[in-house]
């Protein structure tokens, strides 16, 4: 019975923090109990008011429902009988939201921008918070340069219109280049100090806060050399999240490389990238951050010929919220919205140059809807 | 098994020396009790010095018992539960309650099966906006992928005037539930259940929950399938049998989603979760897209009162441009 009262008071939340692995020389530790005994040590209330408020204490404690909903209700406040009977269904069911307030929580929700105008507009302003957004390519379309260019952007300070936050870049395959994220954030720069200009009305170029440097300090690099490490890693955000708070976009580049090589089970692989799949989800809607992965293409063969296709098969393909296809149309690149919950089907086109990626400067301009 | 030992709290019948008695006779718990010869029981309690309150104690526990068990129920309760409170809810989109006759069935578990991208969140989220609207019903959403989209439910609804009104009561009907894992969603489903038990014994005249959407259900069941021990499958088949309950019991349409899988060898599609989970839902329906020109076929794979194979077109509602 010990035991069972400690889980209680484990998940209503009376409990020590662990101790601090260097403590200071006058430490004291507080051995005061934590949960309410009827009557304090050192008051002296009436005996029948010691016992009742230990009688309605116990009233939710002894009502024949199961103990996560108990220690639920304990949790929540409603101690006694009479708490609960007062209030209705409605209320107790907290951690629902309905779709009017969420309406408003979409509106306000900010994006990431890509540089470039016109997968912005068909991406409905940029990569969504809060999504997992899937971009798959074949090589050397430039997905790692989407994935250097939107880690650069998503510091953009709130003033010019961007998020502020950092960025944590896992690279699976070894394609991440500090100087090319260097070059992308120096464009950045010069970008940010015309637009105060204009802003300003000097029409020169003025001084901005921020420098490369400081872009670069603020992307938090990991680099991945087997898919156990991958996992580990993922199950390890969470944490490093929650210390780092200002993470909004978390890249994976790319998601499949440890994946493809060297996996016996298959049965296996799907699980654990289900699994994967969840607690990206997770961490996205929980921090409100942005997570992009990156994917390879593979060949299949489909109605008698064979197709491209995203690597990873057909249960990972489901567990994305958007998914963006680069492909290559002529000389041109051009990238397709492949699933959406909200956004309609289109393709737009745009170009990798030295300061990053651009719109493309071929003459016709409007995006093609499908 | 419950002991004998708990039932005293409520009946105080079942004392101390009822329990000596049955623990004379190999009986310490309410299985043991089932499993006995109920007309030696009965005899050697009137041996017994206190053969009426044994006998009294016997006539109890089985009634007990008796109020545990389902009633029940012939033919004609059937038809008239079903005429009376299992009604029909339009799913929102005029092909496929014309292939439903009707649309989605309260009382079913309803499947949608499709590949990536087929359109199986329009189709819950048309759905929603549907019963949300014109049946003045509530919807429970669960999505485990972040595709809920408040904007576009918004705008599958319809109305001719006073637009923002009418939008605020429809969005504020449908409440929406994140769950990243299975367990966190039979907790979400037994919450659920003992809210919608209460409110029955209120008798609150809000409006009722009509409609339960999960999407999608294979990626909660996915990471636990298969490997070596049969733990995944058992859960996903009591997850099924809590959602049927909570449909019969009251009177809810449950909607759910599932991918699908390549089928190796002979090259066509097949539904995730395997075979043991075809049996659980009462209505299976394969959704597949033509991605040329944005047309949707929905075909039946499994019906309780129709035949599988029939097909209907549909298109894709893009924007709230025809209203129905």
């Amino acid at each position: 019975m010990v035991t069972w009262t400690g889980l209680e008071h484990f998940r209503v939340g009376r409990f020590n923090p662990p101790p601090p692995a260097i403590e200071a020389d006058d430490f004291v530790y507080d051995l005061r109990p934590r949960w309410p005994r009827g009557e304090e040590r050192g008051k002296s209330p009436a005996i029948e008011e010691s016992f009742h408020s230990r009688r309605t204490f116990m009233e939710t404690w002894r009502l024949p429902l199961s103990s996560s909903i108990r220690g639920k209700l304990i949790s929540a406040g409603y101690t006694s009988l009479s708490s609960i009977s007062s209030v209705s269904s409605t209320d107790l069911a907290r951690g629902a939201r309905n779709a009017w307030d969420m309406l408003h929580e979409e509106e306000a929700l900010p994006r990431i921008t890509t540089s470039c105008s016109d997968l912005d507009k068909i991406l409905g302003g940029g990569i969504s918070c809060r999504d997992v957004t899937e971009i798959g390519g074949v090589p050397g379309i430039g997905k790692t340069q989407i994935g250097i260019q939107l880690s650069v952007n998503v510091q953009i300070p709130r003033e010019f219109g961007g998020l502020g936050g950092k960025a944590i870049y896992i690279d699976t395959e070894g394609s991440f280049m500090v100087e090319r994220a260097l070059q992308i954030a120096e464009a950045c720069v010069e970008d940010m100090e015309e637009y105060t200009g204009y802003m300003h009305k000097h029409f020169k170029a003025s001084q901005v806060q921020m420098k490369p440097r400081d872009i670069l300090e603020n992307i938090f690099y990991f680099r991945v050399c087997s898919y156990t490490e991958q996992i580990a890693l993922v199950n390890h955000l969470d944490k490093f999240i929650s210390e780092n708070k200002d993470v909004k976009v978390v890249i994976v580049d790319s998601i499949t490389f440890h994946f493809r090589q060297d996996f016996d089970d298959l049965a296996q692989r799907t699980r654990v990238l289900s699994e994967m799949a969840l607690k990206f989800m997770k961490l996205a809607k929980k921090f409100s951050l942005a997570v992009v992965l990156l994917n390879q293409v593979t060949t299949k063969y489909t109605e008698g010929s064979f197709q491209l296709a995203l690597a990873l098969g057909d249960s990972w393909s489901h567990s994305c919220t958007n998914r963006v296809i680069l492909y290559w149309n002529g000389d041109e690149r051009y990238a397709y919205i492949d699933k959406s919950p909200s956004l309609p089907s289109a393709s737009a086109s745009y170009t990798v140059t030295g300061r990053g990626l651009r719109n493309s400067s071929s003459s016709s301009k409007r995006v093609k809807m499908m | 098994m419950a002991p004998l030992k708990h039932l005293e709290m409520e009946n105080s019948i079942i004392d101390a020396c009822f329990r000596d008695f049955c623990a004379s006779h190999g009986i310490l718990t309410v299985e043991d009790f089932l499993l006995h010869d109920l007309y030696e029981l009965a005899a050697f309690a009137e041996r017994e010095a206190n053969a009426d309150r044994l006998k009294e104690g016997i006539t109890v526990m089985l009634s007990l018992i008796e109020v545990k068990c389902r009633p029940l129920l012939n033919g004609m309760e059937l038809l008239e539960d079903l005429q009376r409170n299992k009604h029909t809810l339009s799913s929102g989109d005029n092909g496929a309650d014309s292939l439903l006759q009707g649309g989605l069935r309260e009382g079913q578990l309803t499947e949608l099966v499709g590949p990536s991208s087929s359109g199986k969140t329009q189709f819950c989220m048309q759905a929603s906006a549907s019963v949300a609207e014109k049946q003045d019903g509530r919807v429970f959403y669960i999505d485990t992928g972040n595709s809920f989209c408040a904007r576009r439910i918004a705008q599958f609804i319809c109305g001719s005037s006073d637009a923002a009104a009418l939008r605020k009561r429809v969005l504020s009907r449908i409440s929406c539930h994140t769950v990243y894992d299975i367990y966190t969603m039979f907790d979400t489903l037994q919450g659920l259940e003992v809210a919608l038990r209460s409110q029955v014994q209120m008798n609150v005249n809000e409006y009722r929950l009509r409609l339960l959407v999960v999407d999608s259900i294979s990626s909660l069941i996915t990471p636990i399938l298969g490997g070596s021990g049969s733990q995944g499958r058992a859960l996903m088949v009591a997850l099924g049998y809590l959602l049927k309950k909570l449909a019969h019991e009251h009177n809810i349409a449950v909607l759910v989603t599932n991918h699908t899988v390549g089928a190796g060898e002979s090259g066509k599609t097949k539904p995730a979760l395997g075979e043991t989970w075809k049996s659980i839902p009462h209505v299976r329906l394969m959704l597949s897209r033509d991605h040329r020109n944005s047309n949707c076929t929905i075909s039946i794979l499994k019906h309780t009162s129709m035949p599988s194979g029939k097909t209907v077109r549909t298109i894709t509602r893009k924007d709230n441009q025809q209203c129905l």
